[in-house]
């Protein structure tokens, strides 16, 4: 009896003891400043979750930049190797992936969104790992709260304030805001810094804010509470696709409102789902200019989209984002190892912090952007577009609250 | 019963309680406490992180076993009672500033009191109605973490300091998911002994007369109210535990590790392991923590082959969460504790069926 539970046993062991030895992780990545290895960055995408209609695009952008420069000779003759992965917008989805790229010897990360990039702040500065992501939440931007997050565009609180700046001057000085919102730490971020801006600056605007529930077949019930509030303007802080379903619901109950969408519902997507008719004359707040507004930073993408046989016109905003998220990461790294330095997460964050701007051809803000010791924020100049006849045409290219 | 304890003889009282009783037993705890010494030398540190975060759910998984397994009291509030015992430890530890352990017991207390707060409704109901009401916990808890701004200072989450006590201090990236295994293993252990314990107890044989036909249990004297109410304190004490480990191990609080989702994985962790199990909690914790991470690999492993695989991964992983717990409840509702005992059970007998 004790025999044979005691050779079962043996077999189970030596199994375990298999399928163990073959979970070992490899390392690499950084290494020292002379070698020509890869250089290994992590990306934690949001493909399929609550916000994949415009992080589809976004992490595709990235893919593309890193295959654009790889075949430009790399940083510095060396290669970005990205490993890039769904976690579906879900936080623990996010930790482990970090786990894993941490355990993979990654030098940087690219991560998504705010709730996840919040909560591996902590992480990323303790194990001293550069991280930008398609968040632009204000409290990122603060060197003493998340000493490794940059921020690579003005903040949803920056874009906040020239959307009211803008709601202002639109309103002839008085009027009432409701601020439709996504329901998580990405849709709040910009919520209360609006409402103080509104106070500090002494506008006679009504604000309100309204949290939009997820997967809502219509707004009509929220539309009619921002209607009892008298609210002619609605300022959305949520993705494409439920912006374009409020768009829709005013033009179907005919009502007079204007949308200011900020960031991740300012784009084509929001354009194409709403429909031209349901879309015009709608403000959007973008801070990456639109391929269609052709600056000097959109050379390189379409002429990469028409080497790979593809049409620069079906390529949204989300796409550059990508793009230039990844060139901002890319450049700091070259700047290190110009410098002479290991490509080490904190010579990055050194260089980051020194190297004075980073050029995005006009595409970011209309500018370049910095960040400092001080600042991780890298710019708080926006774009201004309204949709006109299908389009996003630029009203003002750079705005600064 | 298991085939371990036929042909068994006991000569005194003693030897009768033993929790183990034959060699083989022993053999296997031996066994045991070997894999758990050496998985540290052995597995790089993301395979360390997966096994500490096993140790976190078997906590959690044990503190919800006894309250659903044992006690009979269904309960979907599990992921709001680690809010509180996450949200009350970084608080305590980080801005009162207690020192951790310190904390960390305030927290399984507070936790255990809300617990028993929540579980008055048990008092008057039961199965589906129950499960509603505690529902209601999950959701009551959930809308307080996110929108009381004072809990988060504003920031929607709170950053922990990196765990310390009496000096020692856990270390950077190299060796953090290494000192954390042992501080989790330790915890762990001590919790599977404990809930193993106090079902020898008066209290724990209480909880199971209440499972099993409450009435009858009243008619011999077991006081229902103080049985009910004290299995969903010892019931949230450990998940509360569970909670305030993911606070200090993530180093990170946030709401939305605490949503409904939580509730359910760790239900279904309980069912897949075996309800009513101390082991099977333990099963359970293991095979639901790896699930996902086993598909994502096997996923890219046959990327090329089946690329459908990958592209639509989370929604894969959430069909197989689902065609798991429906093959268990249908073809082994006791769960794996029950599949292993079958497996020893087989190869005690061999060649005989029974």
């Amino acid at each position: 009896m004790f025999g044979k539970s005691r050779s079962v046993a043996v077999a189970l062991a030596a199994t375990t003891a298999l399928v163990l030895s073959a979970c070992g992780g490899d390392d690499g990545g950084g290494g020292d400043a002379d070698s020509d290895e890869p250089i290994n960055i992590g990306i934690i995408a949001d493909l399929t979750g609550a916000t994949g209609d415009v992080g589809t695009p976004y992490n595709q952008g990235m893919l593309a930049y890193i295959d654009w420069r790889n075949g430009d000779g790399g940083i510095e003759g060396r290669e970005i190797a990205a490993e890039s992965n769904d976690y579906a917008y879900e936080v623990p989805q996010a930790e482990s992936l970090y786990k894993q790229y941490v355990n993979d010897g990654v030098v940087a990360i690219q991560g998504w969104g705010t709730g996840d990039t919040e909560a591996l702040s902590g992480s990323v500065a303790k194990d001293e790992l550069p991280f930008m992501s398609g968040s632009f939440a204000e409290p990122l931007t603060d060197p003493e709260e998340a000493p490794y997050n940059f921020v690579v565009a003005p903040t949803y609180s920056d874009q906040m304030r020239v959307a009211l700046n803008w709601i202002n001057e639109d309103s002839g000085g008085s009027g009432e805001v409701a601020v439709f919102h996504n329901d998580s730490p990405f849709g709040l971020a910009p919520v209360q810094d609006g409402e103080d801006w509104v106070a500090e600056k002494g506008y006679d605007l009504g604000y309100a804010a309204y949290p939009m529930p997820g997967g809502s077949a219509n707004y009509v019930g929220l539309l009619s509470q921002a209607q009892s509030q008298g609210a002619k303007y609605i300022v959305i802080q949520n993705v494409a696709s439920p912006a374009a379903l409020v768009a829709k619901d005013i033009a179907a109950q005919g009502l007079d409102m204007k949308i200011v969408c900020l960031n991740w519902c300012a784009n084509e997507l929001f354009i194409d789902s709403a429909g031209a008719e349901a879309a015009e004359g709608h403000i959007l707040i973008q801070p990456f200019a639109p391929l269609t507004a052709e600056k000097p930073g959109h050379e390189p993408i379409t002429e990469y989209l028409e080497a790979e046989g593809t049409d620069p016109e079906t390529i949204g905003t989300s796409y550059v984002q990508g793009w230039y998220a990844m060139h901002a990461m890319a450049e700091g790294m070259e700047a290190t190892l110009v410098e002479g330095n290991d490509l080490s997460g904190a010579s990055i964050k050194e260089a980051l912090e020194t190297m004075g701007p980073i050029d995005t051809g006009e595409v970011i803000g209309g500018g370049s952007l910095e960040f400092s010791a001080d600042s991780h924020r890298g710019t708080s100049s926006t774009g201004v577009y309204q949709a006109q006849d299908g389009k996003m045409v630029e009203l003002e290219a750079s705005a600064t609250p | 019963m298991a085939a371990t304890s036929t042909g068994i003889h006991h000569r005194s009282y003693t030897s009768e309680l033993r929790l183990r009783a034959t060699k083989a037993e022993y053999f296997r705890l031996g066994l045991m406490t070997a894999l758990l010494l050496v998985l540290p030398f052995v597995l790089d540190n993301f395979w360390l992180s997966q096994i500490n975060l096993i140790m976190i759910a078997v906590i959690g998984a044990v503190g919800l076993n006894i309250l659903v397994g044992y006690t009979g009291q269904i309960s979907l509030g599990q992921g709001g009672f680690m809010a509180v015992g996450a949200y009350s430890s970084a608080i305590l530890s980080d801005r009162i500033g207690l020192p951790t352990p310190l904390a960390i017991i305030f927290a399984v207390l507070l936790t255990a009191a809300v617990g028993v707060f929540f579980g008055l409704p048990g008092l008057r109901l039961k199965g589906l109605y129950l499960a509603i009401a505690t529902l209601a916990s999950q959701m009551i808890i959930e809308f307080i973490i996110r929108r009381w701004s004072w809990l988060t200072e504003g920031a929607g989450y709170i950053n922990v300091d990196r765990f310390e006590f009496l000096g020692f201090q856990v270390g950077n990236r190299e060796v953090f998911e290494q000192q954390w295994y042992w501080i989790l293993t330790i915890l762990a252990v001590l919790t599977v002994i404990t809930a193993r314990n106090i079902f020898r107890t008066g209290l724990g044989r209480s909880f199971m007369a209440v499972r099993d036909q409450d009435i009858a249990a009243e008619a011999i004297g077991v006081n229902l109210t103080r049985a009910k109410l004290t299995a969903f304190a010892v019931s949230s004490g450990f998940v509360g535990l569970a909670g305030s480990l993911t606070a200090h191990y993530s180093e990170v609080v946030s709401w939305e590790k605490f949503t409904l989702d939580v509730s359910i994985l760790y239900l279904a962790m309980i069912i897949v392991g075996g309800l009513g199990s101390i082991a099977g909690a333990v099963y359970g914790a293991i095979f639901m923590t790896l699930l996902p991470e086993v598909i994502r690999r096997v996923a890219n492993a046959l990327e090329s082959s089946m690329p459908f695989l990958a592209d639509q991964l989370p929604a894969v992983q959430n069909a197989a969460f689902g065609v798991i717990i429906i093959a268990f409840l249908i073809f082994e509702p006791r769960g794996l504790d029950r599949i292993w005992q079958r497996m020893k059970d087989y190869f005690k007998y061999w060649p005989f069926r029974y």
